[in-house]
């Protein structure tokens, strides 16, 4: 029987040897291995689908010895929250190496990083051991620094180290509570199952760990006012880079979220839980109001990120609070699958506002105008994504939105005033659709080309699922559903 | 029963077939609408046999889509596709000069689809799926001309107008799940206490957004920069009306106080919208805000308890409105345009559609034996019989009057001709298909009024009650006044001094705009500048370690310096113990050993057997001893 989880998080990295052992490779090679071996990660991505969860617990786990001494070895598997977010990664990464296929500027570097990051993110989700996870989890960051410092815009240097020293120090304090999960075991083991099945912590003890992941992972989602490094590390990066950053790399911390605080802490969660919703609502409602006074449309898209990702606190957070397991499971899915969505829905958007900003070399909204007449596909492709990521029926995020608030108002009806972010929402995209592709045509973008092959093939399998969820989300929510209806807190 | 998917599915295949091919939209979409139509027709045959149904879908975990087949929700299905069935007809024709026809024709199937979803709808899900869907196929169908700035401005405000009402729709419906544990609509109807109240509240305010009941009327009458055939769809028989079509669903719901807020909310709408029509320099919007008036109405008859006679109202107005608004796009077509003052004496160049907008307009105000004149009375039979009658009547039979003085106005208009001579006529390509579009919704709106006896038995709702004679005495005066102020005295001297205040559409200081847009760009605003100072603060926090890492480093410098100079010095001791024990230890240990053996020798003359010498020597060392114990025990 292969080691499909194994294969599948290691084919990247293996990629990535491939490009630095050739000698000389062109661009074009470069780009190929890319793209291959992340076709044959999506496969093997699918396989793991196929394969798919049982209810409770994980499956598809592959274990060898690694540190037998202190009982860390290498372990993964998937259960119903990671398993949607290991195809995401696989998706959204293949989108990118043929987004980023024209890239002739160190390309051998570039494609090599992005490999070792797609190892780091499946890496990431499918880690069943807590320094295997930590090791995952730091090394994505560095491939991320790297990538924004070689291939970002102009004030590249600075965001990158910002970004980069923010997320470090932010994940210090996971160190610790890893560690005192691991001196609270019974007989030490960094197995995560084992934490899980079993909460090592108790009182205040589990407090502390639970309040030191609660700061790394407010920094990684990010939680307001923990976020000031995300749009500053977006305005910077390269397209691809904020494409992963916000499809994938803020998924960490809401994952951990759920795996690390929600199942590993779920007393101490459960006291604090009216505060971490108090930070989800004012995460939801600041990024809202925040996004709405953006005129840059790459910021504007950053800070609708943190109010999606504010709905997610709230729905773990409403998880951890709620007595019933029906409401927790509801909770509980509609924050998965929002996490899903929002990777598919930002990732195209930040795809469209990289095109429009590789043809027209800037991204104030007010510079356009008409763009719909000049280049409909990339318009209309816009649209839908804006229209999906408002919220609206029919498309990926108004499922798990949905469900989230559903969730909330049976538990903590207070919450519910977050909903006002849908409409504030609304009028963000409404306004960026108004001013950047309705209205006159300008004769300064008159000879702006509509997508290309690339550019489509790129974006449309993003666009297709985002339908695709939002029609029938049950062909991921399903997946979703065994493992939040199972879970015992 | 999964033919409870076909009205539904036709125009939506329609849709993905129009953007498929992207050829044949309209024949295509026609097809879809038609399709659809005989879905519902049979649908409704069925349902009226005595068969009801319901059909399950997937949707959330344990909360399937539902589907259901009632008296209520077949008759309101047939309603939309034929209304939209007629639409599309005239649609060829109006449309025959422009560019972009799949997108409409895509659009307008994609909105029937929808439409159909939400009134076969037997949960909540698809309710609000749908609701928000043709919310956004308004927005597509109203910015249709995007390129043009009203345009764009019309649709991004009609979509933020419904979809902020919406969020009512979002929370009634939480509230209601949570009370009944269920989506299924039927179910939830039996909440009480208050539990209901709040619901019901929550659910006027989504259905005032999309109905446009005063203060949320203004998008509706932007919304006129789309094409007409949309706004003649919008207005009788989807967007507009699924606020309307909601509240007759879900009448067992309301209690007492949610239907008295209903009815003021319809009576004041009804009564302002009227005056703005009243005041109105353009056709289309004149008819935009009839429209508002009317449904105005229809929550007078819900507020009163008897929602049949609003669903009466709303079969008629349906087919009165489209009418109307389709004849006003043939009068566009001619003139260029839709302003009244340009539009005058256009009925006497196209005699046979002034025709039939007049008869729907004699319809609309309540001429018998026309629809309107049933469906008006209804209403103010149903009015006259609420426990509110004091505010309800004045205020129904205020709207009558004014739908009358409105319509006569217009349709003075559009038969004199202007006296410093005439207006350019043009020549209107694809009139034929829009005659008859035009026609095929003039004979209901004149007839419909035979239908409403089958459909009240086939309802099975309490009729309004026994007004019925002080209600058409009633209402034919209000409708005859009307009529004869309209047509006689100019608006301008019928309003008097609220003449200008009417013509800017009612606005209290500002409108929606100023009282919620400001506040909410104000926040946002805000955050932008809280966000400027959060990112100054962590870029010298930055800074401040930075600092403070330079200072490390000047520290750590100087104790590289220090250790540096500890080490030389201690290489230095190194170096001098190393000379040490080369020169001085040697020296000492010889010394040591020379003195030692001179120390021995005198030991030996020491212990040379003299006694006398060893005593006084042992007296001599214990004395010092003993001297030296007791300083040292004194001292501590």
């Amino acid at each position: 029987m292969l080691p499909i989880v194994s294969l599948t998080l290691f084919l990247p990295l293996a990629g990535a040897a491939l490009i630095l052992a050739l000698p000389g490779p062109t661009a074009r090679t470069v780009h190929s291995i890319g793209i291959g071996t992340a076709s044959l990660t999506l496969v093997g991505a699918l396989a793991m689908w196929l394969e798919g969860v049982s209810g409770a617990g994980f499956s598809q786990v592959e274990e060898l010895e690694w540190i037998p001494a202190i009982g860390a070895a290498y372990r993964v598997g998937v259960d119903g929250i990671s398993l949607p977010l290991v195809l995401l990664s696989a998706m959204l990464f293949l989108g990118a190496f043929i987004y980023a296929s024209s890239l002739r500027e160190r390309p051998r570097a570039y494609v090599a990083l992005v490999l070792l990051l797609e190892t780091a993110a499946i890496g990431t989700f499918a880690a069943l051991d807590g320094i295997l996870f930590y090791v995952f989890f730091e090394v994505s960051l560095v491939s991320m620094y790297f990538m924004i410092a070689g291939w970002g815009h102009e004030d590249r240097q600075r965001a990158a180290l910002m970004f980069f020293i923010y997320t470090l120090l932010g994940s210090l304090p996971l160190l610790l509570a890893i560690l005192g999960l691991y001196l609270g075991s019974p007989d030490p083991s960094f197995d995560m199952r084992a934490w899980i099945a079993n909460p090592p912590l108790e009182g205040a003890a589990a407090m502390w760990a639970l309040v030191a992941m609660l700061v790394t992972f407010a920094v990684k989602i990010p939680a307001v006012p923990l976020h000031t490094w995300l749009p500053a590390a977006h305005v910077q990066a390269p397209t691809v880079g904020s494409v992963i950053l916000a499809g994938i790399m803020l998924k960490f911390g809401t994952y951990g979220l759920v795996r690390f605080a929600l199942q590993m802490t779920p007393e101490a969660f459960h006291e604090a839980g009216v505060v971490v919703l108090v930070f989800g609502v004012i995460g939801a409602l600041y990024g809202a109001f925040a996004a709405l006074a953006q005129t840059d449309l790459k910021r504007l898209v950053a800070y609708t990120s943190i109010n999606h990702m504010g709905y997610v606190i709230i729905g773990v957070a409403v998880a951890a609070l709620a007595l019933d397991p029906s409401v927790r499971a509801t909770a509980l899915d509609g924050a998965v699958l929002q996490m899903f969505s929002h990777g598919l829905v930002t990732g195209a958007l930040f795809f469209l506002v990289g095109m429009i900003q590789e043809r027209a070399h800037t991204r104030e909204m007010g510079e356009f105008g008409g763009l719909l007449k000049t280049v409909p596909l990339l318009g209309w492709s816009f649209m839908l994504a804006a229209f999906a990521s408002l919220g609206l029926p029919g498309l990926a995020h108004f499922p798990g939105e949905f469900q989230i608030f559903l969730g909330t108002l049976g538990s903590v009806p207070a919450a519910v005033v977050s909903i006002l972010g849908l409409a504030i929402i609304a009028g963000t995209f409404l306004k960026a659709i108004r001013e950047t592709f309705l209205g006159e045509p300008q004769s300064r973008w008159h000879s702006m080309p509509d997508l290309s092959l690339r550019e489509v093939l790129a974006l449309a399998p993003l666009l297709v699922l985002t339908v695709a969820t939002g029609v029938a989300p049950s062909w991921v929510l399903d997946t979703i559903h065994r493992t939040a209806s199972a879970l015992v807190l | 029963m999964s033919d409870l998917v076909l009205p539904i599915v036709f125009p939506l295949l329609a849709a993905a077939a129009i953007l498929l091919l992207r050829r044949g939209a309209a024949i295509l979409a026609l097809v879809g609408v038609a399709l659809s139509l005989a879905a519902s027709l049979k649908l409704l045959g069925a349902v009226a046999s005595g068969d009801s149904a319901t059909l399950l879908l997937p949707g959330l975990p344990d909360l399937p889509l539902r589907l259901t087949a009632e008296p209520l929700t077949a008759l309101l299905s047939v309603v939309v596709a034929a209304v939209a069935t007629c639409v599309l007809i005239y649609s060829v024709g109006y449309m025959k000069r422009e560019s972009g026809l799949p997108r409409f024709f895509a659009v307008m199937s994609l909105f029937v689809a929808a439409m159909q979803a939400l009134v076969l709808a037997g949960d909540w899900v698809l309710v609000l799926a749908a609701w928000e869907l043709i919310g956004l196929c308004s927005y597509l169908l109203i910015g249709f001309w995007f390129q043009r700035p009203e345009a764009a401005n019309a649709a991004s405000r009609a979509f933020l107008y419904t979809r902020s009402a919406d969020l009512g729709l979002y929370i009634a419906i939480f509230t209601l799940m949570g009370a009944a544990g269920t989506s299924e609509i039927a179910a939830t109807l039996n909440v009480d206490g208050d539990t209901a109240v709040a619901a019901g509240l929550l659910l006027l305010l989504a259905i005032m957004g999309k109905s446009a009941q005063i203060p949320l009327q203004d998008w509706l009458m932007r919304a006129m920069a789309g094409p007409t055939p949309v706004s003649a769809l919008l207005h009788s028989a989807t967007l507009v009306a699924a606020g309307a079509i909601l509240l007759i669903r879900v009448a067992p719901l309301l209690t007492p106080e949610v239907l008295l807020a209903i009815g003021l909310v319809g009576g004041i709408t009804t009564v302002a919208a009227g005056l703005i029509a009243l005041a109105e320099r353009d056709l289309k919007r004149l008819l935009a805000a009839s429209t508002a008036s009317q449904y105005g109405l229809m929550l007078i008859a819900v507020g009163a308890g008897v929602p049949l006679a609003a669903l009466l109202h709303l079969l008629a107005h349906a087919a009165i409105k489209s009418g109307l608004f389709l004849a006003a796009g043939e009068f566009q077509h001619a003139r260029g345009g839709t302003a009244l003052e340009r539009l005058r004496g256009v009925g006497r160049v196209r005699p046979w559609t002034f025709f039939g907008f007049a008869l729907a307009a004699l319809a609309l105000v309540g001429a018998p034996p026309l629809s309107g004149f049933f469906s008006k009375d209804a209403v103010i039979a149903a009015a006259l019989s609420a426990p509110s009658v004091a505010w309800l009547a004045p205020l129904a039979l205020a709207g009558t009057l004014l739908t009358g003085a409105y319509l006569a106005r217009a349709l003075r208009l559009l038969w004199h001709e202007r006296e410093e001579g005439e207006n350019e006529n043009r020549s209107v390509a694809g009139a034929r298909w829009m005659g008859l579009g035009v026609w095929a919704l003039v004979i209901p709106a004149v007839f419909l009024g035979l239908t409403f006896g089958p459909i009240e038995a086939l309802l099975g709702l309490p009729g309004p009650g026994d007004h019925g004679t002080t209600a058409m005495l009633f209402g034919l005066l209000a409708a005859a006044a009307g009529l004869a102020l309209g047509w006689l005295v100019p608006a301008s001297r019928l309003l008097g001094p609220f003449h200008p205040w009417a013509q800017s559409g009612l606005v209290i200081a500002g409108g929606l705009s100023f009282w919620i847009g400001r506040p909410a760009m104000a926040i946002a605003y805000g955050c932008q500048r809280l966000e400027r100072g959060l990112y100054a603060t962590v870029l010298s926090v930055g800074r401040g370690g930075f600092f403070i890492a330079r200072g490390c480093g000047r520290v750590e410098r100087g104790l590289y310096a220090v250790v540096l100079g500890t080490g030389r010095a201690s290489l230095a001791v190194a170096h001098l113990v190393r000379v040490g024990d080369e020169r001085r230890i040697d020296g000492l240990i010889f010394a040591l050993v020379a003195s030692v053996r001179g120390w021995g020798d005198r030991a030996r003359v020491l212990q040379s057997g003299w006694i006398h010498h060893s005593l006084a020597i042992s007296a001599v060392v214990t004395a010092v001893t003993l001297i030296i114990l007791l300083s040292a025990s004194l001292s501590f």
